[in-house]
Formats: structure tokens, C-alpha cells, sequence
């Protein structure tokens, strides 16, 4: 795979972090100011306390469901429903919503950790990659 | 130290009006519009001429849809305003018709909130992209937020689909709502799959309609001689917008905020509150919202509404008029509609769902944002 194909928006990163590198890191940020850590990364000011003081912080991509639900219909284009959604606070401290790895997703229940995961993206002009939840072996 | 709605002149309704909510149909905006206000004026027994100020909350209609509309009333030149606050338009506009007529800016001010479902106009990009932002959409937040609701406090599906139950039996009395029938357990369960546990009688229905309501002073009670008897009192009106402490339930947390402050405004306690007409356009959000007002405990809502506390003719009646469940949730209207039951109720008005001996009423409504408007009204 050709490793400089990024996704256009930048949200993750096929390389991991240190603490966690064998699975995808999500690309996030941190206020200077006020330590707040945030996902995704931007540039436009802290939501905490407003700094533009930020800078760019990789995530391991490893967080706890807080919750998660079954989507039976969906109308917007470039997902075709059933898919399953949660809610993940993610190790790092910010919570992340995002796809849960349908290999695993009717097995991930509330309070499980989950870790990023790579899959082909499907959608038009997304890159060749997308991003999905994988319930982590325990 | 700003000051409230409650250290100014006090704020009256004095008129309300509606056009039913319903499923789009060839009727124009203009006409649903003047249907609500021409009932508000009615009610009120005023004339046009003496409306002082307009705010038309919409937010599917394009831009400057309120002149085309009041002009048929009359065109007289009075300051028009347009608002637009996603779900809480309509609450935002009567929050600013109260606020004009309490400044003494004006004695008499309408607010009136229009809409029809359109081809969908989505917000433009912030340039911040997500993980999952075309897998997310209202109804999936409210399925995540009903499965964490259920896991924490062990209630099963069908307890969270009995809130459905009571408020599409409310909007069968409500000749106002777009849903006018009452639904059983089974048909509310049973519906098609949609996200999580919510099945389409468990989701507001999005229609067309109007909502109208004129506040006035003191003076101009007097002066018109507008029967003091059924004009009610705006006793607060707050709002606000999310923090960054609350990432995931953060409708629950901004709205617990703004309903205590806004007690607080108001002097009254959540015991006193006899009807509340909350945002409900899932179930799991009137649950949320009764249980952020402290009217019951955290996770203490599904017991006691299997005992008929929130029933019309319990402790607090909830969503009397069908809530956004059954009555509708047109969007501009909606606020505005819910000051419209709410005044119904604490006049005595309400027929087969009123809620005997209202005296104190709340309505509460969040939009995309999240901001969040809480108004109580007193007889």
C-alpha cells in the first residue's frame, strides 16, 4: 500500500501511535492553553476556553463504548444501511462517534473497549481508506 | 448583571392561534400563516392595527418569507423580524416578542412561526470533518441515547415506547396535531425498525403548519380591553447554548441547566409545575427532559409514568397536547404551538385533555446547536 495516500480530511493516520502501534491513529489536536484534547484536529480555536494556541496530537484509537445502536434505515447517500453506530470515550478523552466494525458489531455492547481498524473506503472521493470500531480481544 | 424577563414590565399572552399541524400539502405557506395569526388576533379580540412589532420564526422556507404573508393583514409598516434557531425557532421568537414588550419597547408584539417540509437544506460545511457524519443523524443520536438510557437504568424498549403510547392518545384529543390517533403498545413496538429501538410512532413527524401567540403589557390589556381573566402570565424566560463538558447527552445536560435557571427566574419550585410541553421528538427525550426539570429522580421516570403521574389528570400532565410525538414538529411553529397549549391549559381551555386545576406551566425546547429555550407561564 502506498503510504502516502492520507485520507483528504485527515482524520486518522495508518500508522499507530507508540503506546498502541498496530492499530490506526486518529488525527486530533491539544490547546496549549488549556490542555483540553480534542478530535478531530482544527484549527479554528479550542472549545474549552477559545485558545488558537493548538497543536496537532495523534490518538491511539483504543476507548471505551459508551453506547451503540443498530441503524436499519439511512437515506443519506454513500452508506447503505444496516450499520451499527456507538459513542466511544476514546482513552485519550475525547469522545469519538464512529462505525463499529460489522465482524464484531452485534457482539460490542455498552462498557467493551474497542480499537480502530482499517477497511477499503466505499465512498466516492474519500481516499482509499476508512475507518471502522473493532471490539478489542480481551 | 444582565436583568430577566421577571425585573422588567410583565409580559401577558393575550392571543394564540394555529393552523393544524399536517403532512405537506399544496397549501401555501401564507395561508398557513395567516390562519394562526387571524385566530391569535380573534382571541385576543384586537385588530391588526395594534400589533406593535412581528417576529416569524421559520426554518425550511428560504429567506425573508414574513412580509409576502403579513402584508395580507394589512400593511402597516411595523418592525419585522425573522428568526431562525433549527428546532427552537418558535421559542426564540416568542422569547424576543416577550422581551420587546417587557423593555417597553412595545405594548403588543406578535409571534407567529411558519413552515413546510422542503428539499433538504443542510447547514454548509464548517471545514471540521467526521468520522461518521453521514451515518449520523437525529434519530441515531436519540437510538444511542435510548440504549445508554436502558442499560443504565434497566428498562426494557417497551417501557421507553409507553411515553409514544401516552402522547399519541394526548394528540387524539389535540384537533391541532398531525397525529390524531391513539395507538396501543403493540403498534408502537412493532413498526418498522429505524435506529436502535425507535420505530417511526416513537419519531416526530415532520409536516407543515402555523403557530401564532401576541404578548402584550399591562397597559395595553387595559387600553384594548383584552379580558384580563384569560391573559397568562410569562413569569421567565431563559435560554441558552451547550458547553464543551458534555459531549455525548449534551441536550440533557444544556436543557437541566436552563430549566433550573429558569425556575429559578420564575420563583417556582418543579413541584408546582401542573403541564410540561417538552421536546419530545423521540421518546427518549421526554424521559430525559421531565427527569432534567427534577420532577422525578434520575431513572425514576418509566415507574412512575407506568403509575399515570404524566398522564392528563396526574401530577404533572406531560405533552398534553400530543407533544412534538403526535401534535407535530413543523419546526418554525413548534415553540410557539407549545406556548399555544400551555396558555389552552392554564385557561381552562383544554376540553377533553385539560389538566384540571393548571395554574403553572413549562415549555422547554432544544434545537441543533444545541441551544435551548425554557418558558414558564402562570395563571
Amino acid at each position: 500500500m502506498d503510504e502516502s495516500k492520507e485520507q483528504p480530511a485527515a482524520l486518522f493516520q495508518r500508522t499507530g501511535t507508540s503506546a498502541l502501534p498496530d492499530h490506526p491513529a486518529l488525527i486530533g489536536g491539544e490547546c496549549l492553553s488549556c490542555g483540553n484534547v480534542f478530535f478531530p484536529k482544527q484549527r479554528f480555536g479550542c472549545e474549552r476556553c477559545g485558545s488558537v494556541n493548538l497543536k496537532e496530537r495523534t490518538l491511539t484509537g483504543r476507548g471505551k463504548v459508551l453506547t451503540c445502536a443498530k441503524v436499519h434505515e439511512h437515506r443519506s447517500s454513500g452508506r447503505e444501511a444496516p450499520f451499527t453506530v456507538a459513542a466511544v470515550l476514546m482513552e485519550d478523552g475525547p469522545m469519538v462517534r464512529a462505525l463499529l466494525d460489522p465482524a464484531t458489531a452485534d457482539v460490542t455492547n455498552i462498557g467493551d473497549m474497542v480499537v480502530t481498524s482499517l477497511v477499503p473506503e466505499t465512498r466516492p472521493n474519500r481516499g482509499e481508506f476508512d475507518i471502522r470500531l473493532t471490539r478489542a480481544v480481551r | 448583571m444582565g436583568k430577566l424577563i421577571g425585573d422588567l414590565r410583565p409580559v401577558y399572552v393575550i392571543g394564540i392561534g394555529w393552523h393544524r399541524y399536517q403532512y405537506l400539502s399544496e397549501t401555501s405557506y401564507v395561508e398557513l400563516g395567516l390562519k394562526a395569526i387571524r385566530d391569535a388576533l380573534a382571541d385576543a379580540d384586537i385588530p391588526w392595527s395594534e400589533v406593535q412589532s412581528s417576529y416569524v420564526a421559520h426554518a425550511r422556507l428560504g429567506m425573508a418569507v414574513g412580509r409576502p404573508m403579513l402584508r395580507h393583514l394589512g400593511a402597516y409598516g411595523q418592525p419585522l423580524v425573522h428568526v431562525e434557531n433549527a428546532s427552537a425557532s418558535g421559542s426564540t421568537a416568542f422569547r424576543h416578542a416577550c422581551i420587546e414588550v417587557a423593555s417597553g419597547i412595545s405594548d403588543v408584539v406578535l409571534a407567529v412561526g411558519v413552515d413546510k417540509p422542503s428539499a433538504a437544506r443542510t447547514r454548509a460545511s464548517t471545514g471540521i470533518p467526521s468520522l461518521a457524519d453521514d451515518a449520523i443523524v437525529p434519530f441515531t443520536q436519540f437510538a444511542l441515547l435510548t440504549n445508554q438510557y436502558a442499560a443504565k437504568h434497566g428498562v426494557k424498549p417497551q417501557d421507553i415506547a409507553l411515553v409514544a403510547v401516552k402522547n399519541h392518545s394526548n394528540g387524539a384529543l389535540n384537533p391541532n396535531a398531525q397525529r390524531q390517533k391513539v395507538r396501543t403498545l403493540e403498534e408502537v413496538v412493532e413498526g418498522r425498525p429505524i435506529a436502535g429501538t425507535l420505530t417511526p410512532l416513537q419519531c416526530t413527524p415532520v409536516g407543515e403548519g402555523a403557530a401564532a401567540a401576541i404578548v402584550a403589557s399591562e397597559a395595553a390589556i387595559k387600553r384594548l380591553s383584552v379580558d384580563a381573566g384569560r391573559a397568562i402570565r410569562v413569569l421567565s424566560s431563559t435560554a441558552g447554548s451547550e458547553t464543551a463538558q458534555e459531549p455525548l447527552n449534551y441536550d440533557s445536560a444544556l436543557s437541566r441547566r436552563i430549566m433550573q435557571q429558569s425556575m429559578a427566574e420564575a420563583a417556582v419550585a418543579s413541584r408546582d409545575l401542573d403541564v410540561l410541553e417538552v421536546h419530545d421528538a423521540f421518546t427518549i427525550e421526554e424521559l430525559l427532559y421531565a427527569e432534567a426539570t427534577g420532577i422525578c429522580p434520575e431513572g425514576r421516570f418509566i415507574p412512575m409514568l407506568k403509575e399515570g403521574a404524566f398522564n392528563i389528570g396526574g401530577k404533572c400532565a406531560i405533552s398534553p397536547s400530543g407533544g412534538l410525538l403526535a401534535c407535530g414538529h413543523p419546526v418554525g411553529p413548534t415553540g410557539i404551538g407549545q406556548i399555544g397549549e400551555i396558555v389552552t391549559q392554564l385557561r381552562g381551555e383544554a376540553g377533553p385533555r385539560q389538566q384540571r386545576g393548571a395554574r403553572t406551566g413549562l415549555a422547554h425546547m432544544v434545537g441543533v446547536g444545541a441551544v435551548c429555550y425554557v418558558h414558564i407561564l402562570q395563571k
